[in-house]
Parts: structure tokens; C-alpha cells; sequence
């Protein structure tokens, strides 16, 4: 337990940058969005003349509507930018997981260390699947506090009750735990991806990015291609396949209308009907408890586990 | 007796070479080996098969382990200095340092700042600010600190200067060595490690030529240094090596009588070098 935590602490370390100073630039960009947004509102050409003027008006909307607009902000739209950006961090932090070391050649020294290969693929799986997006969730909930600090001291000031105007119905640890429940459930769903992209990394001899894209090109093309020469036609071609499986993350991307005319949030991209994109956490457990995930388990497993068997033999030549 | 590593047959195959070809060997335990051969000759590939770095055929156990299976348990009792400095280049001294100490067991943080408090490094550089001497250095005392059973240096002062060479020698003899403790060294300076080791291997193309205790060595082979005038005397007792140096014939020979050679002009205890080029040479001679 105490190795895995000192390997888990030496995925961090090295990859601070990507870990921990992205989401806090984000975060920043943020905050600074914000200031600079509550510092120019009075020269905005709009319907208000003041933010003294929209707070009042603000305060005579429907508390109940107002509270679902909160709400799906928080947890639909605010976290958009960590999400997406989390999704470049964990694919370039997997693709160079079992690659810069052997490039470096710092895998001998590594290798020195009495901690088995399956710990090491473990712990790096375990940073790209727990640690970053933790991380992430973390500055997104910090930032969002700011923020709303913020807008309550400008609030405040304006002579209002911050508390009764969004702070108190807004349901932000509910939110705050659907965007964490989410992400872990992204995790899961991606697994397969996450695989193949730990394979690659064990594999290529140089530039990772270009093996982990390439054959799944080649593979799409020619299923086009052989889709193009025959009469009857292939349901899906691997550019489908992982187009539907991207479509169906239970990650939750927008804010959309799921049928009852409620505002809601929605999972992944509604471009297909095997699963409901309301999110809500049955629809993610759904998803991680279908045949799909458990092809998708099976996929991860043939990957993760040759990308085992090549570090094994990664200090052979 | 208790052999630290013990080969029976070791091969390792490339696609189209073999690397290590059929080796026997047995190293107890307390001793310092010196793994001596021409470049390629297949030593760090042998030290890769016991260190489970690398697939091999035939039988292998090193402290009862087999590598090729156990490496992460062996690790425990076994600490290697690969070729050259290999150490993470992004990570910091004090990062490098606690990692060492929650995963190795047998790490002394203690013994690990004092061999870093006469070097230069200090607990806030990045390997990659540092020299690559300094590398060298800080993988040394990091390895030194680790309490094991069989240490492997793999050329391990590359790129060191004098002065740091002899005191890594000195301090590897006389804080380090043990009874308890086995050392296999690599390294092309023969010389400078000549004095410390108490077993020699030579390996030429994937073979071993030579395996010897330094006592063996001194019993079994005489260096005669001849005028040009004996010379054709000494070339009839079959020497296995003959060189010349500033006109003077110079003759190595295995069990040789040295009261005959006496005869025929000086007789010297041959260095490991100059025993080494005899046995690289041997039969053309």
C-alpha cells in the first residue's frame, strides 16, 4: 500500500504541470472572466443599465426556476472547460505513461526498484482513471466557491440578500457530486480507450500519438472502403463504433431538454438512443453495467494486459 | 557453500545472435567479481538476465530467486547501477529520496545525506540541472544507502573524474563490503579495480574465457620479461601471450615452472590487463 501510494506520488510529481497547474490556470482564467466581467457590465450596450439593475431583477424571477438554472449551471456548464481539458490531460498523461521512461531510459532505474510492473501499470491507470480527474474536480469545486464569493460581495453590496438570491437554491453539493460521479464513471466507460492508449505507449518505439491514431484510421478506412465494394451494406465501421462510444459517455457535457420540457443535464452527446443522456446517476450506472461496458471491460483487458507483458520485456534490448 | 548466483546453461538469443552462449557459473557469496570483457561480448546482457531485465534460456537463481519471475521481490535484496546515469531527469533530489525510502525497505536516509554531503548536489536540484558526474555521484549514494545482499555496477564511474573514481572505490571497500555481501563489477578501467577485487571472469563472445579467484590469478600466472636474445628459449615454453615493449620480449604463461623461467630473465605477477589482452588474444600467440 505504502509503494503504491510512493508510485501514485511519483505520477503526480512528474506530472504537475499537467495534474495540478492546468485546472488552476483554469480556474484562474475563470475568476479573472468573472472580475473582469463585473468590472465592464456598466458598458455593456444592454437592457440593464447597472448591476445594481439586474439584481433586482434577478430577485423577482421564479425562485424554483431560478434554483434548476443554478443548478444546471453549476454542474452542466461551469465545468465544461475542466472537462474538456481533463480529457487532453489523461490521453497525452496515458499515451506517455510507459513511453518516457524508456526513451529516457530512466526504466532502469525504475526497474531497480522492488515494485512489480503490474503496481507500476497499476498506479499509472490509477492516476489517469482517479488521481487527475480528483484533482480537477477539486479546483473546479475552489474555483466555483470563489466565484461565488464573489457575486455575493457584489451582492451584498448592491443591498441584497446574496443567500436568498442563489447561494441557498442552487443545490451546489448536488451538483458538485454529479460532476464527480461523472468523471469516476467516465473513467470506467473510457477504459478501453485508456488500454489501447497504455498499449501504444508500451510499444512505440517513437512518436506514440501517431501509432495510437493511425491504426484505427487504417481500420475505419478500410471498413469504409469495404462497406464501398460490397451491395449490402456494414452497420458500423470502427469510426461508428467509437464515435457511438464517445456519444454515450457519462460525462456530462450540457445542458439540454430531456423530454418533459424540465431543464436537465446531459450525458455525453444525445446522437444516439441506446441510453437515456439524462443525467442522472441511474443512467451512469446504466451505462457501466451494460454489454457494451462489458465488451468494453473485455477490449481494456486484452490491452492492458499485453501493454503488461511488454514492459516486462521493455529493458530487453 | 552459498552461492549468491548460481547459472546453469544461461543463453540468451537475439534474433540472429547469441549474446550469452551456455554459461555455467557459480558466485558465492562475500566476494567482489570483476565481469571483464570487450565491448559486446554479452556482459550486460548477462547481468540483464540476473538482474530479470531480460528473458533467458536455461537455469538461473540469483538468492534463491529467479529472476526472470521474481524481479520485484528480488529488488529487495539486489540494487544495480545499469551502464550509464539513468535517473529520472524531471525528479528532485528529496523527491528521488523519499520515493527510494517508501519503496526499499532497506533504505537509509541517513547514509544516503552523508555520501551526498561531499558532493556538490544539494536536495533542491533536478537531475537534469546536475552534471552528469553528479548523476553518477547521487546514483551512487542513493545505492550505497541501500542495505542488499548483491550489488551490480555496471560501469558505474562513467564520466566520473579521478579524484571521485578512487574515493567511490575506497569508500565501496571499506564502509560497504562485508562477508555478507556480494559486488559484481563492469568496468573498462580495469586498473583502478584491479586491487579491490577478490574474483575474476573474463567473457569473450558470450563465452566465459577466464573464472578465477585474484589468489589463482597470482599462483597460476607469471609474466617473464626477457631480452631479445631468450627470447626464441622463452617462445619454446608454450607462454600463452608474447608482446614486445622498448625492444624487451615480454612472455605470460599458465602454470608455468618458475624456477626455468627465472633462468631466462625477470618474472612479474601479471596485471589483470595484460592478463586480460593474453586471454582475449589467447592461441594466437
Amino acid at each position: 500500500m505504502s509503494r503504491l501510494m510512493a508510485l501514485l506520488k511519483r505520477e503526480y510529481w512528474e506530472n504537475k504541470g499537467a495534474f495540478r497547474t492546468t485546472p488552476l490556470v483554469i480556474g484562474g482564467i475563470y475568476i479573472v472572466l468573472t472580475l473582469m466581467f463585473l468590472i465592464t457590465f456598466n458598458h455593456f450596450d444592454n437592457e440593464f443599465q447597472s448591476l445594481k439593475e439586474l439584481t433586482r431583477w434577478l430577485t423577482q424571477t421564479d425562485v424554483a426556476l431560478r434554483g434548476d438554472i443554478i443548478y444546471a449551471v453549476t454542474a452542466g456548464v461551469f465545468p465544461g472547460l475542466f472537462s474538456l481539458v481533463l480529457g487532453f490531460v489523461v490521453f497525452f498523461y496515458l499515451l506517455g505513461s510507459l513511453y518516457d521512461d524508456r526513451k529516457d531510459r530512466s526504466i532502469l532505474f525504475w526497474k531497480s526498484l522492488p515494485a512489480s510492473d503490474t503496481l507500476t501499470l497499476g498506479s499509472k491507470l490509477l492516476s489517469a482513471m482517479v488521481v487527475a480527474p480528483l484533482i480537477f474536480w477539486v479546483i473546479y469545486v475552489l474555483t466555483y466557491i470563489v466565484i461565488m464569493l464573489i457575486f455575493s460581495v457584489v451582492v451584498l453590496s448592491l443591498g441584497e440578500n446574496p443567500w436568498t438570491l442563489f447561494l441557498g437554491i442552487g443545490s451546489p453539493f448536488k451538483a458538485w457530486s454529479m460532476v464527480l460521479a461523472s468523471y469516476l464513471a467516465q473513467s470506467v466507460w473510457y477504459l478501453p480507450l485508456y488500454g489501447w492508449l497504455m498499449l501504444v505507449s508500451s510499444f512505440a518505439p517513437r512518436i506514440p500519438l501517431l501509432f495510437a491514431v493511425l491504426p484505427p484510421v487504417v481500420v475505419a478506412v478500410l471498413q469504409i472502403w469495404i462497406e464501398f465494394l460490397q451491395t449490402f451494406t456494414l452497420k458500423k465501421n470502427l469510426f461508428g463504433i467509437i464515435g457511438e462510444w464517445w456519444a454515450n459517455s457519462p460525462m456530462i457535457t450540457s445542458v439540454g431538454n430531456h423530454g418533459d420540457g424540465d431543464l436537465g443535464l446531459t450525458l455525453g452527446f444525445p446522437l444516439t438512443d441506446t441510453f437515456s443522456h439524462e443525467a442522472t446517476i441511474v443512467n451512469m450506472l446504466d451505462r457501466l453495467f451494460s454489454t457494451h461496458m462489458l465488451i468494453g471491460l473485455a477490449v481494456a483487458a486484452v490491452f492492458l494486459g499485453t501493454a503488461l507483458w511488454l514492459r516486462r520485456r521493455a529493458t530487453e534490448s | 557453500m552459498n552461492n549468491v548466483i548460481e547459472a546453469r546453461g544461461l543463453t540468451k538469443r537475439y534474433k540472429r545472435t547469441i549474446a550469452v552462449d551456455n554459461i555455467d557459473l557459480q558466485i558465492p557469496s562475500g566476494r567482489i567479481v570483476g565481469l571483464i570483457g570487450p565491448n559486446g561480448a554479452g556482459k550486460t546482457t548477462a547481468l540483464k538476465a540476473i538482474l530479470g531485465l531480460a528473458n533467458y534460456e536455461g537455469e538461473l537463481s540469483v538468492l534463491g530467486k529467479n529472476p526472470a519471475k521474481d524481479r520485484a521481490s528480488l529488488m529487495e535484496e539486489v540494487c544495480f547501477i545499469a551502464d550509464v546515469a539513468v535517473l529520472p531527469r524531471w525528479i528532485r533530489v528529496w523527491q528521488l529520496i523519499e520515493l527510494t525510502e517508501k519503496i526499499h525497505s532497506k533504505f537509509s536516509r541517513e547514509k544516503c545525506l552523508e555520501y551526498l554531503a561531499s558532493t556538490k548536489i544539494t536536495q533542491d536540484h533536478r537531475v537534469k540541472q546536475l552534471s552528469k558526474g553528479m548523476v553518477v555521484q547521487l546514483h551512487l549514494a542513493i545505492v550505497m544507502a541501500i542495505d542488499v545482499k548483491l550489488l551490480i555496477l555496471d560501469e558505474p564511474t562513467l564520466g566520473l573524474d579521478i579524484l571521485f573514481r578512487k574515493q567511490f572505490y575506497t569508500n565501496l571497500l571499506n564502509d560497504y563490503f562485508d562477508e555478507e555481501r556480494t559486488i559484481i563489477i563492469t568496468t573498462h578501467q580495469v586498473e583502478e579495480i584491479e586491487h579491490i577485487l577478490s574474483d575474476l571472469i573474463f567473457i569473450q563472445d558470450g563465452r566465459i574465457a577466464l573464472d578465477c579467484s585474484m589468489e589463482k590469478v597470482q599462483e597460476n600466472y607469471v609474466e617473464l620479461i626477457v631480452a631479445p636474445d631468450n627470447a626464441p628459449a622463452a617462445r619454446e615454453l608454450k607462454p600463452l601471450y608474447e608482446r614486445e615493449l622498448f625492444g624487451r620480449h615480454i612472455f605470460l604463461y599458465e602454470n608455468a615452472n618458475r624456477e626455468h623461467l627465472k633462468e631466462l630473465g625477470e618474472l612479474h605477477t601479471p596485471s589483470v590487463a595484460d592478463l586480460f589482452v593474453a586471454t582475449m588474444n589467447g592461441g594466437a600467440a
